[in-house]
């Protein structure tokens, strides 16, 4: 408790204040901003490390973090675009409601909703850090090592489309983490003497984040613009009130344990609350039309898993989605390195940034509500010069680790790999965890094997370790008897789960075909040959 | 949203046309290529000291040779008519074809960047690249970018230089700046 | 360029070119041009260009907007087409467009801008009045 009042100490200072606005502020503007997501914008941040205190930095970063899941819930409901798979939801149900005339109410529960989850995550985050840093702290080397064999397996077989490409991701990941000196050796460095420190992470984020899609988007312009719906003041009356706080609790339940678990993550929690949400609903015949319930649910789940991805960030060090990876790098940029003794070793860092959630949900909510209008407006930025903005941030940030010019260089052939990871559809996740618990897997492996000088049974003589090689095993079997290539469906724990994630991907595409068909079969008497190629 | 059999038949309508998708084999050739060199570059690695459990070959030979197999089971799915679900997003039109040109002159753009840093400077070659980059991506407000462009530049020059103490390369203004 | 027009088209025009914009000036336009076009049994183009530059461009019209103007136009009897395009400049789109319908009359809507405004942003209205091969009419939202 005194932990937590220290903590708030911390995040009040001005600075700090002024850094959790900054944060919020501009992660509204990204999460707003197409093209751009806050795991884009925590990448071109990372240079500020190099200056910023790590309080203040990670402060700022958590708040970007939470400003891109309001903006993207904005641009969800006002353009019928999900931005990720997490605002599918949003986008379909909060669309329909904005289509009907309640723009207003959509964005109030999805703001509100939100708020409410991110404070309730954040206050069993205050309870269960210490709790389970506690417990993982007396993990030996080889539970360690074990837990992050799961988080490769989980991040890889979870995400993605087809668990062939989530490999071929993290073991590219793994072999570019293998470039730089071992034990004294250069390794894969092809000769080259800049090689031998490796490849910094920030390069490799930088390019696959930023270089990668924006390449991928210039190459795929959507050049029609899409139809957005104009917005007021967003505000709710006592039956969207009414409507709303059951399905914001329910979604927090729901989103919360998603995102604490390795690559949980927030797509499965949204869907689960969508399918909760219109079992429970007394208008289920408004489901798919604009219920209010469907865009409170998912938009709490939604941040609730947010905040739970910060658990095991925070005791393990396990990053399980893009964002939370490259807050990993902040923390490690700093010499930190995160994991079962960071609460012990850096409890003013740990209790600062909890405490600053709760901060940068309360300045969320008060920078949305009123402000949605004005976040509207960002869509008209032209692409060229976002772009090419995104361009030049992520060049500058690049140099600025090194101040070489050859690290520019791998940072145009780490996009052209980022370019080519998003044509084949390839997850980025699983390389960006591959780069950076590459080598922490590898040290923690060296020193189980030291301790038990070379015997390689050490890897499952601790309890928990041989629960999470079952759990492993578990996974596989269980992907394996749905079918190559598929995920887990949650269809298998929603009784009624009328949609698996390949229907969540399947309904995004069918919003997008409806959006086309809106726009075509209207009765436009010159419907010029250019219009062709604006589809 | 639609019903799930609406939702199924969609998708399965979406993916039925079997073609086999032939840069996935560039993909996988290259993914046994590193594979290879990488499980190479392990065999041209000494051991270390006695008591190192784990040898620095070790995880060469073991991440080379997966990314190998992981190589011709790609090839091998492709064969069996595996298409890549290519990303999505808020910006993108997956409809047209792959804009080779935009991406091309972005590439160059880059490369004259870092071709150029350190010999003129960031303060010109970033408010190049910004420039290029716009003008690459189709903007024809040349003048209104090239100001932008060096306003970005010369800022975050002097930002780096005054309120971070970093210096950025000055280059050919080495003096005016 | 040759003017296949006779003089008389600003008084008697056969086809008049309207440039919307979805805001009050394009209002003002196809206000104007709707009026003339519906006196004078002449046809309308209603041009609505973007530079599909942004996500989201306020000034290009939505379907239902668009299904709107032309039902009430149709309404009142005038024979109107709309001609949406995504372009690479709006100007050259509407001076096109003019060119191709024929027609002997555009109307556009302007605003009233600080001599810097004038410097600063190139303005759509006055590159249509400085290319457009017939006689522009500028109107300005009431």
């Amino acid at each position: 408790m005194d932990l937590l009042l220290q903590g708030f100490e911390t995040a009040l200072t001005p600075e700090n204040l002024l850094f959790a606005l900054l944060g919020v502020l501009l992660g509204t503007a990204v999460g707003v901003m197409p093209g751009i997501g806050p795991a884009m914008a925590l990448a071109l941040l990372l240079p500020i490390t190099y200056t910023v205190g790590v309080d203040s930095a990670i402060i700022m970063f958590a708040g970007i973090y939470y400003g891109g899941m309001y903006g993207g819930s904005t641009t969800s409901i006002l353009l019928n675009t999900p931005g990720e798979s997490s605002s599918v939801i949003t986008a379909i149900e909060g669309n329909k409601m904005a289509k009907a005339g309640r723009a207003s109410q959509a964005l109030a529960t999805a703001a509100v909703g939100s708020f409410v989850a991110g404070t309730i995550g954040t206050v069993l985050l205050w309870v269960l850090v210490p709790s389970v840093a506690d417990v993982v702290v007396q993990l030996g080397a080889p539970s360690y090592f074990a837990v992050m064999v799961l988080a490769f397996f989980a991040v890889t077989m979870v995400l993605g489309t087809s668990r062939l490409r989530g490999f071929i991701s993290l073991f590219l990941g793994l072999g570019i983490a293998l470039v730089g000196t071992s034990t004294g050796q250069a390794r894969m460095t092809f000769g080259q003497p800049l090689l031998a420190d490796g490849i910094d992470v920030v390069v490799v984020a930088v390019g696959i984040f930023a270089i990668g899609e924006a390449l991928w988007v210039a190459a795929h312009l959507r050049r029609k613009p899409l139809e957005i719906i104009p917005v007021g003041q967003p505000w709710m009356s006592r039956s969207d009130w009414k409507r709303s706080w059951k399905p914001w609790l329910r979604g927090t339940a729901l989103g919360f344990p998603f995102g604490a678990l390795p690559a949980g993550g927030a797509e499965v929690p949204t869907f689960l609350s969508y399918a909760a949400e219109r079992r429970l609903s007394k208008h289920p015949e408004e489901f798919g039309k604009g219920a209010i319930e469907g865009v409170a649910g998912p938009e709490a789940a939604n941040n609730a898993s947010a905040a739970g991805t910060l658990l095991p960030l925070l005791t393990l060090g396990l990053p399980t989605t893009a964002t939370a990876t490259i807050m990993l790098v902040a923390i490690q940029s700093y010499g930190i390195q995160p994991g079962p003794q960071l609460l012990d070793s850096e409890p003013g860092l740990v209790w600062g940034l909890l405490a600053s959630l709760v901060i940068a949900n309360a300045l969320l909510l008060v920078i949305n509500l009123p402000m949605a209008p004005l976040w509207a407006k960002l869509l008209q930025i032209p692409r060229p010069q976002l772009y090419a903005g995104i361009l030049f941030f992520a060049t500058l940030g690049a140099y600025t680790v090194n101040f070489q010019a050859f690290d520019l260089a791998l940072l145009l052939l780490l996009g052209v790999l980022g370019f080519a990871m998003r044509r084949f559809g390839l997850p980025v996740l699983p390389l960006i965890v591959g780069v950076i618990l590459g080598p922490t897997m590898e040290s923690k492996l060296t020193e189980a094997l030291s301790i038990s000088q070379g015997d390689v049974s050490t890897l499952w003589s601790e309890p928990v370790a041989v629960v999470v090689y079952a759990v492993i095993a578990l996974m596989l079997v269980l992907s394996t008897v749905r079918g190559a290539g598929g995920r887990p469906s949650p269809a298998a724990v929603v009784p009624d789960g009328a949609t698996g994630p390949d229907g969540i991907h399947g309904t995004a595409r069918t919003a997008s075909i409806d959006r086309v068909e809106h726009g075509s079969d209207r009765s436009i008497d010159e419907a010029t040959e250019p219009e062709e190629s604006l589809r | 949203m639609s019903t799930s059999t609406d939702l199924t038949e969609r998708v399965s309508a979406d993916t039925s046309p079997r073609i086999v998708d032939r840069a996935q084999y560039g993909l996988a050739a290259f993914l046994v290529l590193s594979g290879g060199y990488v499980v190479y570059d392990g065999t041209t690695l000494g051991d270390a000291f006695a008591d190192q459990p784990v040898q620095p070959w070790a995880l060469s030979y073991a991440v080379g040779g997966v990314l190998l197999l992981l190589g011709l089971g790609l090839g091998a799915a492709t064969a069996r008519g595996d298409r890549a679900e290519a990303e999505d997003g808020e910006d993108i039109d997956l409809s047209g074809s792959t804009d080779v040109r935009t991406v091309g002159l972005l590439a160059l753009v880059l490369i004259a960047n870092l071709a150029l840093i350190d010999r003129l400077g960031w303060a010109i070659t970033g408010a190049l690249l910004f420039t290029g980059a716009c003008g690459a991506l189709g903007s024809r407000t040349w003048l209104r970018n090239l100001a932008v462009g060096v306003a970005l530049s010369v800022g975050s020059f002097y930002l780096f230089y005054s309120v971070l103490g970093v210096p950025l390369p000055a280059g050919v203004l080495d003096g005016v700046l | 360029m040759t003017a296949p027009h006779p003089t008389g088209g600003i008084v008697d025009p056969t086809c008049v070119v309207a440039a919307y914009s979805a805001d009050e000036f394009g209002r003002a336009a196809v206000a104007a041009a709707a009026e003339l076009a519906s006196a004078r049994a002449a046809r309308l183009l209603v041009v609505n260009a973007t530079k599909g530059e942004a996500l989201v461009d306020t000034r290009f019209a939505a379907d239902d907007e668009i299904v709107g103007l032309l039902d009430e136009l149709r309404a009142r009897g005038i024979d109107v087409e709309v001609q949406r395009e995504v372009v690479l400049d709006v100007a050259d789109a509407v001076v096109r467009a003019a060119q191709e319908a024929r027609a002997d009359l555009v109307v556009v809507g302007v605003r009233p801008r600080s001599p810097v405004g004038k410097a600063l942003l190139g303005s759509v209205a006055q590159r249509v009045i400085l290319d457009a091969h017939c006689p522009v009419l500028a109107v300005r939202p009431s």
